[in-house]
């Protein structure tokens, strides 16, 4: 009670109802279970004992030494800090535009922007399912006007750009990106970034039907070989383990689930005739860092370590880059929610310092606001803010792996190799990744760890404050405001691609569809003939419309409209 | 005597929205909590919602937004189920929302809101308190 303040019967009253009983209780408060996130039983202490069998050189070595436990780098950080890369997309193209031209503005160092839904199923915004949902989850693009609105000024010889896309959209973005850059005089060969370009991930994004699977992997090879081919400093394809862990699943699942899918990309471009050196070196990792500090640490360590002895020794890559686990990480959305949304500030801060500690290359941190809505500018700058006070202010980037050595830290590394490793092989055993997607095996593993997290929480085994601890009443709104979606940019979209269909050349539109049509179906690589039509002005729903009727499919994913072209 | 007859719920997703994970889940969770659930997957319309919960005879709808587009759908879904007279099934949302639009489709029609880090108790006894058993 404050001086001098008359006491108050209300006050009074809640003394004596405070339960005081409960209160103490917890000053003896322990951790309830010795067990990591995803289920490793861990010992009071970790000794030289634990690290008798370890050899140095083979099984760890210096950063930048295979197999590259501690880092692709020498120097890692000291070089230059990682890519300080937050996602953006909403709205229309010059709604994101702005939002990426804000973070550069406050920091920020690479472009990663995002599809909406339409686009990432392969519909124009003028279609009768898309007209309701036009960037409300990611920037809306349909045809060469937009992109060139999405770029506006920025210097694409000078930047960085990560375009996040799905499935069989990822060749339409690549063309359209390739079309722009060409429209605006860039010689391709120098442009710097990464595609998502991972046509099997989105299958368990709740995508399926509007991308076949032997059309999605065909296409998703197109843009790796025409990368490999033209644009060398371009990373092709990132690997989305990220939104596998994000379906509920462990870190060595996230692991193994995710070489397994890139090994489906590999064996499909050797079977192209390309050698292993000539595109290992562009396969990119996007990584999830979740709640577990240290095991995400060393999931990451286990990870490069893999990557380097699979690349090595199944598939006989001499060049060191080849074997080099290059990976961007995403906080996990999956750990936040929205009852006492602060505290995901909080959250996030640890994981983006595992991924720090665990030597990334290029970091998106969410927002706080993530499980509510999409980023809010305050929501962005603050995430954006979360990854310059870990690289300018708390000295952890001074020393390459600094958790390297820890007997914990490299016991745990093994532990999670050791169990991802057992998985891979299980995949193996069931005839590989292809299969286990065929034949839904690894649908019922992603259901059945789903609902083993959701009761985790349900039972306590797993305690997440403000949700089952230390909870307290609903917040009333958000605090740093809510994103909203201006009306106006879903009606401009609509509007806009209509305009277009009406004022294009249609014989030169017309002859670029056919020149993409012929391509596919005589099954030559779809890129070059894409970027011809996108330069024609085709709009992204015609150029995969276009592609899906060659490979027997219906014109529109959703088989609600017509090709304009039959 | 007569058995109880168990309540029946449709779990669905809505437009193109294709984060089906939680809905799956739920859907999972009430299964074992006794409910029949038929679960209707994504792309689905307000209209073919309704249309289920007619021909599945249900107690209860359930809709999952992901995407920001709860409160499109919103007003979409209650305006079908009074069209068909099913005013007085249990519409409960899940999903991604800011804590302001809570009210706002509570307005709309909604019965219940419940949003990620909710425990799956306090969804099974939100229904067996409210849902309105006609049978």
């Amino acid at each position: 009670m404050l001086m001098g303040k008359k006491p108050d019967k209300r006050e009074i009253v809640s003394y004596e109802e405070a339960n005081w009983e409960d209160y103490l209780k917890a000053y003896y408060d322990k951790p309830q279970s010795p067990r990591t996130w995803s289920g490793f039983e861990v010992k009071e202490i970790y000794t030289p004992e634990d690290r008798a069998n370890e050899d140095y050189e083979q099984d760890i070595g210096d950063a930048g030494k295979f197999p590259f436990t501690r880092g692709i780098h020498s120097d890692m950080f000291r070089g230059r800090y990682w890519t300080r890369r937050e996602v953006v997309g909403i709205g229309s193209p010059a709604d994101t535009h702005k939002r990426a031209a804000f973070c550069f503005e406050q920091g920020g160092t690479g472009l990663n922007t995002i599809a909406d839904i339409t686009y990432e199923m392969g519909l124009d915004p003028d279609h009768p399912w898309a007209q309701n949902e036009v960037g409300l989850t990611g920037v809306n693009i349909s045809s060469i006007r937009d992109m060139e609105k999405l770029v506006g000024d920025i210097p694409l010889d000078r930047v960085s750009w990560s375009l996040i896309t799905a499935s069989t959209a990822a060749a339409a973005t690549m063309a359209q990106y390739v079309a722009i850059a060409q429209h605006k005089g860039y010689d391709i060969g120098i442009l710097r970034g990464s595609i998502q370009n991972d046509p099997i991930h989105f299958r368990y994004c709740g995508f399926r039907p509007a991308c076949p699977l032997d059309l999605s992997i065909k296409l998703g090879s197109d843009v790796m070989e025409f990368c490999t081919r033209n644009m060398p400093r371009w990373y092709y394809t990132t690997v989305n383990m990220y939104d596998l862990r994000e379906q509920g699943i462990t870190a060595p699942q996230e692991v193994a689930f995710g070489f397994g899918i890139a090994m489906c990309y590999i064996e499909e471009l050797l079977r192209r005739g390309l050698r292993i050196d000539e595109f290992a070196p562009r396969f990119t990792f996007y990584v999830s860092c979740h709640i577990d500090f240290f095991e995400e640490i060393a999931k990451i360590r286990a990870a490069r370590r893999m990557w380097a002895r699979l690349m090595r020794d199944k598939y006989g890559a001499k060049d060191p880059r080849s074997m080099q686990f290059r990976f961007a990480v995403h906080t996990a959305g999956c750990s936040l929610i929205p009852q006492q949304p602060l505290n995901n500030l909080v959250r996030i801060s640890f994981e983006a310092l595992a991924a720090v500690l665990g030597g990334v290359q290029s970091l998106h941190c969410c927002s706080y606001d993530e499980p509510m809505c999409l980023p809010s500018e305050r929501g962005h700058l603050q995430a954006l803010r979360t990854q310059q006070i870990v690289a300018y202010e708390t000295g952890v980037t001074h020393v390459a792996d600094p958790l390297g050595g820890s007997y914990y830290v490299e016991s745990l590394t093994d532990k999670v190799e050791e169990e991802a490793l057992k998985i891979m092989k299980q995949v193996e055993e069931i005839g590989g990744m292809e299969e286990a997607i065929r034949t839904e095996w690894l649908d019922g593993q992603f259901e059945r760890e789903a609902i083993k997290r959701q009761k985790e929480i349900d039972n306590g085994d797993k305690l997440v404050v403000g949700a089952n601890i230390f909870t307290s009443e609903p917040d009333t709104s958000t605090p740093l405001g809510v994103q909203r979606i201006p009306k106006q940019s879903a009606r401009q979209q609509i509007q806009g691609v209509r305009r277009l269909k009406k004022s294009r050349d249609v014989r030169k539109l017309s002859d670029a569809i056919n020149h993409l049509r012929d391509d596919a179906t005589e099954g030559r690589n779809t890129i070059p003939a894409m970027i011809e039509a996108t330069k024609a002005f085709a709009t992204t729903a015609e150029l995969l419309g276009t592609v899906r009727q060659a490979y027997g499919y219906s014109y529109d994913p959703l088989n609600v409209i017509e090709s304009p072209f039959n | 005597m007569r058995m109880a007859r168990k309540i029946r719920v449709i779990i669905s997703k809505v437009g193109l929205d294709g984060h089906d994970r939680g809905a799956k889940v739920v859907a999972a969770l009430l299964r074992e909590a006794g409910m029949e659930v038929v679960y209707l997957g994504m792309y689905q319309t307000p209209e073919g919602i309704v249309q289920a919960a007619i021909d599945e005879d249900v107690d209860v709808i359930g809709v999952s937004y992901l995407s920001g587009e709860h409160l499109i759908y919103t007003p979409k879904i209650v305006e079908e189920m009074k069209r068909n007279g099913l005013d007085d099934l249990l519409f409960v949302v899940g999903g991604s929302f800011p804590p302001e639009d809570i009210s706002v489709m509570k307005k709309m029609g909604a019965d219940e809101v419940f949003r990620g880090g909710s425990l799956t108790d306090s969804l099974v006894n939100y229904i067996r308190e409210n849902v309105r058993q006609m049978h």
